[in-house]
């Protein structure tokens, strides 16, 4: 008994040395990190800068930061995303706090109280009221629809405003919240535009689809809605096939079932490790399709699946939201991340990014960092030069959706992720018919 | 059947105990934030389900291992009910209930008819709630992979049990029905049916020839187990705002639910909820010392995972030393103490 | 169980199979998707018996309901993955490293943490698996992330002339497609199949085994240290699992719950073949795989699992101790 008590306290040890030696880009709170604002010192020297109206004789002393909450997937099977969307968050926090912070409220800092959601309900809903007692002024997450609901009901209830980064289900805006905000597309854009950019892509070429997607609510409201919507287009989806994302370990039958019935093109709505596995299939198959097009697959349009898959990711299409890659400041925000956090960074991330600088944006405005005073704010937001790849800027409608968010069709061209629609995000010409195994 | 004038002098031990634990929970609400509360209310809503996967599994001794097939049809019904048809949560809970037992009752009568027991009967029940769930996922009716989401009423009602307003409410509800569940566990051990059930457990055949029918003992244990654990299902749901199938019927919540009673002692009355208390506070704890670490330990602050990798270990030295849980820890504690 | 009662189950499963058949379409099939189906089927059939293997082997000696069973195919999934990205050792190369260290964890794990819960009640035993399932779950997280990664064999989509065959992968058979890391992986698990099969019936340790299997207190008496064959057992079991993470390595992908779905599978197959039988694990996994695949197939709009589930419940109620299991009631 004696030795197995010596041996599991030698584990919880070994585990906090594990720790220690664990990757960084976990480690740090945003507190350590923001440098205190140094522009409103009425002695500094004379350089013009765009100094805030609010001066102040000398600093009595710095104005509270501002408290904004993070839920994220930070353990479990989605924590490579969820991670990589509270860096993003993270990063845009120190950046505005380096700017000066927010001026309206005399340079008030941001700061980051990140929540791990552990990809769980009801664990995402005790850390939302957590943080909203912990005196947040708004919110951001969750990257699960299914965890993103029960904490938009808490934001409703406790009315503190919740930004969704990432979250697809129409149902979230269905319920008449007016405190909750999304700024990607929803499942009814994804689905519609997808069919769009299927009917532009091939035009007459494009008249039957095989649909791949996962069985949870995400792959569901998509496919229901691009399939709705191709119809109209005169596309019909022939053969519609569900399949467990999360314990499949092949979907080489799946694809064969898909491409039995000779579309033109076959559709996959999914996550990352679903998406590999089928790419791999489709790719083992040389299934003989025109092309295969990701709707929201979260995969075919990252840099990991390019760098992974290699060779063979090449023509793979993804009709996705997307960081405007034709922007330069975006460019730079891309480089600035994977420099700090060595990992290379995804619209998720960058949506992470946005929703964080939305809100700042609001908090200006409403010169308060009282939740109610934010959300006024925030349903009047009208920015023009965000980072993504939309046709206009982010303005909410009445139910807190983001009128303008769109996806782009994007596709993997010599080796690299690029914008192909619509015609004035582009970045290259599509390839089409195209798929890398020649057809 | 239950003579309970002669239970009620039997048991009024329990009882005072039972009126003790009440009267100290029912103080919580004062001074703590709602973020605790909301946690302590859903520790409740656990315990409930584990006090009657006690049931079965504890005083009946048919460990199951798929209990959280009941506590998904409990909240389903709800749901289902409540956006559907109108009708009130309340109702919802006890028709969660019956389905619950009805199906119990079905499922069971297969497997003990079928002589499953021990190891095997587990894993059947747990092939059963992986049906339930993989079923509901492809069922339109019930929302399939999207799930139900419970629309906000706005305010305090009692009609719709809903307490935007006032969290304490909602804990208060939820502490009533611990203490209902409680009451009726202890009224079912000091019943006849209680003591023909903790026959079964220690040994089916002397029961059998004793005269006592083990496949009705054990159908009355399924029945009256998932009824409680369905009934703390539904509330989930209205605790929630919202269930999907992974969230009803998945592996997770049928390990949440057993490893209460386990932590807390099998087959005892409090067990449950001295499991639940422990659990939850364990977790938090976990959970608080990784977000913010005392200064010595500052290389742990943020790593994600961690909190659960110490939780794992403390569950491993939990069951190791203390292997008849926390209750009986503190037995054997009294039992050196007193020689 | 009597007369009228299991006529009324007969009847009650005639009427679902003449509900459930027609929906199957099964006349409108295509041949070369069928073809795939089994062939899937198979493949993974395969990797399922080994990973099966290890926990009959461990369930039957033991007696122990194993829950971290697939977290121990997550440990070499990465140890296997570090090698080959820091060191370019290839992934069946590594299983000459992998074998030998998960005996030595497993060894490890069961004298140190099953031992003391042997004689303990079965959900002691099960929390405490499942704990150990959740500690190496989550130290593969704090030290990776959970980033997920994947590799492709430089040398998958090959062509391999051996004189006599020409073989270019990906195979095609009867229109369906087998991958060259699928192949490998389903015949080395048949080898190493052959291997605990060689090890349990033609060798001395082998014999002890089965020994302190089928009668402990026999098995003490004739001298035979009990204790220490369960702790070689484990191992054993162990290292079957981690040399099926080496193999699916090239695959799948490499996530900290990675290993976690076969151990659900693992159980079924346990129970399908039978408690301890290592030819009932092999044959187990393999109908697994296909029930599997097949009901993808037959079952549109269902998940494929569906199938086994309902195999899984059918062996409960009817044959609980499995096809090649010895009746234990």
């Amino acid at each position: 008994m004696k030795r197995l008590t010596v041996f599991l306290s030698l584990l919880l040890s070994l585990v906090l040395v594990a720790a220690a030696c664990g990757d960084d880009d976990a480690a740090t709170t945003t507190t350590a990190a923001a440098e205190s604002p140094a522009t409103t010192e009425a002695a500094a020297p004379a350089t013009t800068q765009a100094a805030p109206a609010t001066t102040q004789a000398a600093p009595t002393e710095p104005p509270d930061p501002i408290l904004i909450g993070a839920i994220h997937p930070l353990t479990g099977g989605l924590a490579g995303a969820g991670n990589r969307m509270d860096n993003g968050a993270r990063m845009a926090v120190d950046e505005i706090n380096a700017a000066g912070g927010i001026a309206s409220l005399g340079g008030a800092p941001l700061e980051l109280v990140s929540a791990d959601s552990t990809g769980a309900a009801e664990v995402g809903v005790s850390e939302a009221e957590r943080l909203i007692s912990d005196g947040v002024s708004a919110l951001i997450g969750t990257y699960q629809s299914g965890v993103t609901l029960p904490v938009a009901a808490i934001a409703e209830r406790d009315g503190v405003p919740l930004v969704i980064d990432v979250a697809v289900d129409d149902s979230i805006l269905d319920q008449g919240y007016s405190y909750t905000f999304r700024i990607q597309p929803n499942a009814t854009s994804m689905g519609t535009n997808g069919a769009k950019f299927l009917s532009e892509l091939g035009g007459d070429e494009i008249k039957t689809v095989a649909y791949l997607h996962d069985d949870t609510g995400f792959g569901v409201s998509v496919s229901e809605a691009f399939t709705a919507a191709a119809a109209a287009l005169g596309i019909e989806v022939i053969t519609d096939i569900p399949y467990a994302p999360f314990s499949v370990t092949d979907l080489t039958t799946e694809m064969a079932q898909a491409a039995a019935g000779s579309p033109d093109v076959i559709v996959i709505t999914g996550y990352y490790n679903d998406g590999l596995l089928a790419a791999r299939a489709a790719t083992d198959l040389e299934v003989d399709v025109k092309a295969i097009v990701g709707i929201a697959q979260g995969a075919f349009h990252t840099p990991q699946f390019v760098e992974d898959f290699g060779a063979d990711a090449e023509l793979f299409f993804n009709s996705n939201y997307h960081f405007n890659s034709s922007d330069p400041a975006v460019a730079g925000i891309l480089e600035r991340f994977e420099a700090t956090f060595d990992d290379a960074m995804d619209t998720e991330a960058m949506l992470a990014y946005q929703a964080i600088y939305v809100i700042a944006d609001a908090l200006e405005r409403a010169g308060s960092s009282d939740p109610v005073d934010v959300q006024a704010a925030l349903a009047t937001t009208n920015i023009t030069d965000h980072f993504l790849a939309y046709p206009g800027p982010i303005t909410f409608d009445a139910t807190g959706e983001n009128t303008s968010a769109e996806p782009v069709l994007m596709q993997v061209v010599d080796g690299a992720v690029q914008q192909v629609l619509p015609a004035g995000l582009r970045e290259t010409d599509p390839v089409f018919p195209g798929t890398p195994w020649g057809g | 059947m239950i003579r309970l004038r002669q239970i009620a002098a039997a048991s009024s031990r329990d009882l005072l105990i039972l009126l003790g634990v009440v009267a100290v929970l029912a103080l919580m609400p004062l001074g703590v934030s709602s973020f605790t509360l909301s946690v302590a209310t859903a520790a409740l809503i656990f315990a409930l389900a584990g006090i009657g996967w006690n049931v079965l599994s504890g005083f009946a001794g048919q460990f199951s291992f798929g209990h959280a097939a009941y506590f998904g049809l409990g909240a389903y019904t709800v749901a289902v009910t409540f956006t559907k048809y109108s009708i009130s949560p309340w109702l919802g809970l006890l028709l969660g209930g019956l389905v619950a037992a009805i199906f119990g009752l079905l499922t069971g009568w297969i497997s003990f008819r079928f002589g499953l027991k021990g190891a095997y009967f587990a894993l059947a029940t747990f092939a059963l709630a992986e049906l339930l769930r993989l079923t509901f996922n492809n069922f339109d009716y019930v929302g399939s992979g999207v799930g139900i989401a419970i629309p906000l009423a706005g305010g305090d009602s009692w009609g719709t049990l809903q307490f935007e307003n006032t969290p304490a409410i909602r804990y208060f509800v939820a502490l009533g029905l611990v203490a209902l569940g409680t009451l009726a566990v202890i009224v079912i051990k000091r019943s006849r049916a209680g003591s023909r059930m903790l026959a079964v457990r220690e040994d089916e055949d002397a029961a059998a020839s004793l005269g006592i029918n083990p496949l009705r003992a054990k159908l009355g244990a399924i029945a009256i187990s998932g009824f409680i654990t369905a009934v703390a299902g539904g509330y989930y749901v209205m605790f929630l705002m919202f269930i999907d199938p992974d969230l009803a019927f998945g592996p997770f919540i049928s390990v949440v639910i057993l490893l209460r009673p386990i932590v807390g002692g099998v087959g005892t009355i409090w067990g449950p909820i001295v499991g639940a208390a422990v659990l939850s506070i364990l977790g938090e704890v976990t959970r608080s010392l990784v977000r913010d670490p005392p200064s010595f330990l500052q290389v742990i602050e943020g790593v994600n995972g961690l909190d659960q990798v110490m939780f794992g270990l403390i569950l491993v030295l939990v069951i190791i030393r203390a292997p008849d849980g926390v209750i009986g820890l503190f037995r054997r504690f009294r039992k050196r103490s007193s020689q | 169980m009597r007369g009228r009662s299991r006529a009324a189950v007969w009847a009650g499963l005639a009427v679902l199979v003449a509900v459930a058949v027609p929906q199957t379409a099964w006349w409108d099939l295509n041949h070369t998707v069928f073809a795939q189906a089994v062939v899937s089927g198979l493949l993974i059939g395969g990797v399922y018996s080994l990973v099966a293997m290890g926990l009959s082997l461990v369930f039957g000696v033991l007696d122990i309901i194993n829950f971290a069973h697939g977290a121990l195919m997550t440990i070499t999934i990465y140890v296997s993955y570090l090698l080959f990205q820091n060191y370019g050792v290839d992934p069946y190369v590594s299983l000459v490293i992998t074998i030998p260290l998960m005996f030595v964890v497993g060894v490890g794990i069961q004298r140190f943490a099953i031992n003391p819960v042997m004689d303990a009640p079965v959900h002691n035993q099960l929390l405490l698996t499942l704990g150990i399932a959740i500690i190496i779950e989550n130290l593969a997280l704090v030290l990776f992330t959970g980033t997920p990664r994947s590799i492709e064999l430089a040398y998958a989509r090959n062509e391999f002339d051996l004189g006599v065959v020409n073989l270019d992968f990906p195979l095609r058979v009867f229109g369906a497609v087998v991958s060259l890391p699928k192949l490998i992986a389903f015949l080395v698990a048949l080898l190493l199949a052959g291997v605990l099969y060689l090890l349990m019936q033609r060798t001395q340790l082998g014999t002890a085994i089965r020994a302190s299997a089928q009668e402990p207190e026999g098995a003490e008496l004739v001298g035979i240290d009990v204790r220490r064959i369960y702790t070689i057992t484990f191992g054993i079991g162990a290292a079957c699992v981690g040399a099926a993470g080496s193999l699916v390595l090239p695959f799948l992908f490499v996530s900290p719950t990675a290993g976690s779905t076969f151990t659900i599978i693992a159980f079924v197959v346990v129970v399908l073949g039978g408690m301890g039988s290592i030819q009932g694990a092999l044959i187990g996994g393999l109908v697994i795989g296909l029930t599997q695949e097949l009901t993808q197939l037959f079952v549109p709009g269902s998940s494929k699992f569906l199938g086994v589930f309902i195999v899984f419940l059918a062996v409960l109620l009817f044959r609980p101790e499995g096809i090649l299991g010895k009746a234990r009631r």
